[in-house]
């Protein structure tokens, strides 16, 4: 593995009984860098997530992440890489301001540290006031919303956002995609994101893969701030990646 | 421990959560809708057609026999100055031996949940222990154990252990995998999970189990004293038999009913305040 790629995936397959979810996948990543993964329902998207994040364990090649097997070494990753998953998985009998405790409890951080620094980040992706709400007392882009206060108040190097603003309302989704950005970029932090909104990717992403089943890279772009500065250049782009993810909506039986 | 070792899939092999969407939320809901003051009227109606019947029985039959409403309730007069020790010994035993009982009995569900190599071996002590008869067990004690109270807590602990065991297993099984997935992605030790995750699932599940076993547990200490103590209120009952007071059985009998119902809506209370968290779910 190159200094520079924190995730390293070599010919990863991954086979749920006889289906094939992930075929001869290989990918990298660097440090600080944003990539967002596209691809239409099923394509194995969340399945290339969970590899990653050493909760499944692939049938076959090799996966890297800052140096580790994910999944061999689960432990050794332990604070350096964190996910909001594309449910919000939050524990109901705890309230918001506990979920977003929780990864900071596990790391061993003292308690009122804890409690502190998860009530900053309530504030930030802007639910100041829902501290003591429990979950069934949250609407669902609430939960999405404290979902990724819990990943991210463990100032992980790596972040793996599975749709996380995907069911938020426009204006909503826009802030936090901003705010997100600006810390990602700040802290230079590496970002693997799932959405599939190419508007959502052109937007955030440095580079950008779209995935077909099961799990194949169909297309890779790279998005600049060159490319950035010009719409015709996004209009492109934005052509290029519907075709690639309509193309395989076509393969689709 | 399944929670780590599963192979291939995925790390946590937690059972199919759909399996026990048990009626969990059912004690939800405001103070008394129209079906619970349905409730309520229908069993005043058969408690008073109950009593009824006792009177008119009464005046048809010797008093050793059948004794009227009325005596009854002056047997219970007098027990209620005489016997509130025999009651507060009752009600610690029970307390001591319920919470003995589901102190083991979650401790072999969670190690039946988390163990994957004695999970086969706590199945079959638990399996076996529920075949045996309630009856052996005192009978067995009595053998064993030369203390009443160490004769009462034994047989209730071997009596309700199974019940807590085999319910906290499905807990542990019915964890969502989700859940699971994501306290993992924290990179947790088990004693975390533990803490965070797996105790607070199965609160639930003891509390689903303490209310169906409560109204059993209160019968078996109650016989389980008549059996291997001279105090207490199975003790009591025993006595009032040797003597011939059939109005004090009764007494007694009718106040173990109350104290069954009274114990149910205690550890409902205790259920709503301890599970406030969950949304409470109406079925129309
Ligand atoms: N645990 C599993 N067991 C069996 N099949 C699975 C499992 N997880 C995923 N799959 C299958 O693998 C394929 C890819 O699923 P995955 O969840 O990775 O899709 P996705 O790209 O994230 O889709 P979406 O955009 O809908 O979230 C699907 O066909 C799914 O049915
Ligand atoms: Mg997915």
């Amino acid at each position: 593995m190159t200094e520079e790629n924190i995730i390293e995936l070599r010919e990863v397959s991954k086979t749920f009984g006889s289906y094939l979810a992930v075929d001869n996948l290989s990918l990298n990543v660097r440090r600080g860098e944003i990539v967002v993964l596209l691809g239409q329902t099923g394509a194995g998207k969340s399945t290339v997530l969970n590899l990653i994040m050493g909760t499944t364990c692939p049938n076959k090649g090799q996966i890297r992440v800052a140096g580790f097997d994910p999944y061999a070494s689960f432990k050794a990753l332990k604070g350096r890489l964190s996910v909001s998953f594309q449910t919000d998985r939050l524990l109901p009998w705890r309230t918001a301001l506990e979920n977003v405790e929780l990864g900071l409890l596990i790391l061993g951080r003292p308690k009122n540290e804890a409690r502190r620094s998860a009530r900053e980040w309530l504030g930030r992706v802007r639910l100041d006031g829902a501290d003591n709400k429990y979950v069934h007392e949250l609407s669902g882009g609430m939960r999405q919303r404290v979902s990724l206060a819990r990943a991210l108040a463990i100032d992980p190097e790596i972040i793996f956002l599975d749709e996380s603003f995907s069911q938020l309302d426009h204006v909503t989704s826009k802030t936090l995609r901003g705010d997100f950005l600006q810390i990602a970029r700040e802290f230079r932090k590496t970002c693997l994101l799932i959405t599939h909104r190419i508007d959502d990717a052109l937007e955030m992403a440095d580079r950008a893969l779209v995935l077909s089943p099961p799990a194949r890279v169909a297309l890779e772009v790279r998005i600049d701030d060159q490319a950035r500065s010009s719409s015709r250049a996004m209009a492109d782009l934005h052509a290029q990646i519907a075709s690639a993810m309509g193309a395989e909506r076509s393969t689709d039986h | 421990m399944s929670i780590s070792a599963a192979a291939g899939q995925s790390r946590i092999q937690s059972g199919d959560a759909a399996k026990i969407a048990k009626p969990l939320a059912g004690f939800a809901g405001a103070w008394p809708n129209a079906e619970s003051r349905r409730d309520i009227v229908a069993t005043v109606v058969v408690v008073v057609l109950l009593l009824a019947a006792m009177e008119v029985t009464s005046r048809f039959v010797p008093d050793y026999i059948m004794p009227s409403p009325v005596a009854v309730w002056n047997a219970a007069r007098e027990l209620f100055f005489t016997d509130p020790y025999h009651v507060a010994v009752t009600l610690v035993r029970l307390a001591i031996s319920v919470t003995i009982a589901m102190t083991v009995g979650v401790l072999i569900g969670l190690a039946m949940g988390m163990f994957t190599h004695l999970r086969a071996y706590l199945k079959a002590v638990v399996v076996i222990d529920t075949g045996i008869p309630a009856l052996s067990w005192m009978l067995i004690a009595v053998f064993w154990f030369k203390n009443p109270e160490a004769r009462i807590f034994f047989i209730l602990l071997v009596i309700l252990l199974p019940f807590y065991a085999l319910n906290v297993y499905e807990g542990v099984r019915a964890l969502p995998k989700e859940l699971v997935d994501m306290i993992e992605s924290f990179r947790p030790s088990r004693w975390q999970v533990l803490r965070y995750l797996i105790l607070p699932h199965i609160v639930a599940y003891v509390f689903l189990t303490t209310k169906s076993v409560i109204g059993y547990a209160i019968r078996m200490v109650i016989f389980a004293e008549l059996v291997a103590s001279a105090i207490g209120i199975g003790a009591r009952m025993n006595l009032a038999q040797s003597t011939f007071r059939i109005d004090q059985v009764l007494a007694w009998t009718f106040f173990l009913v109350i104290l069954n119902v009274a114990l149910q809506a205690f550890v409902n209370g205790l259920e709503k305040l301890f599970l406030k968290w969950r949304a409470e779910a109406t079925v129309r």
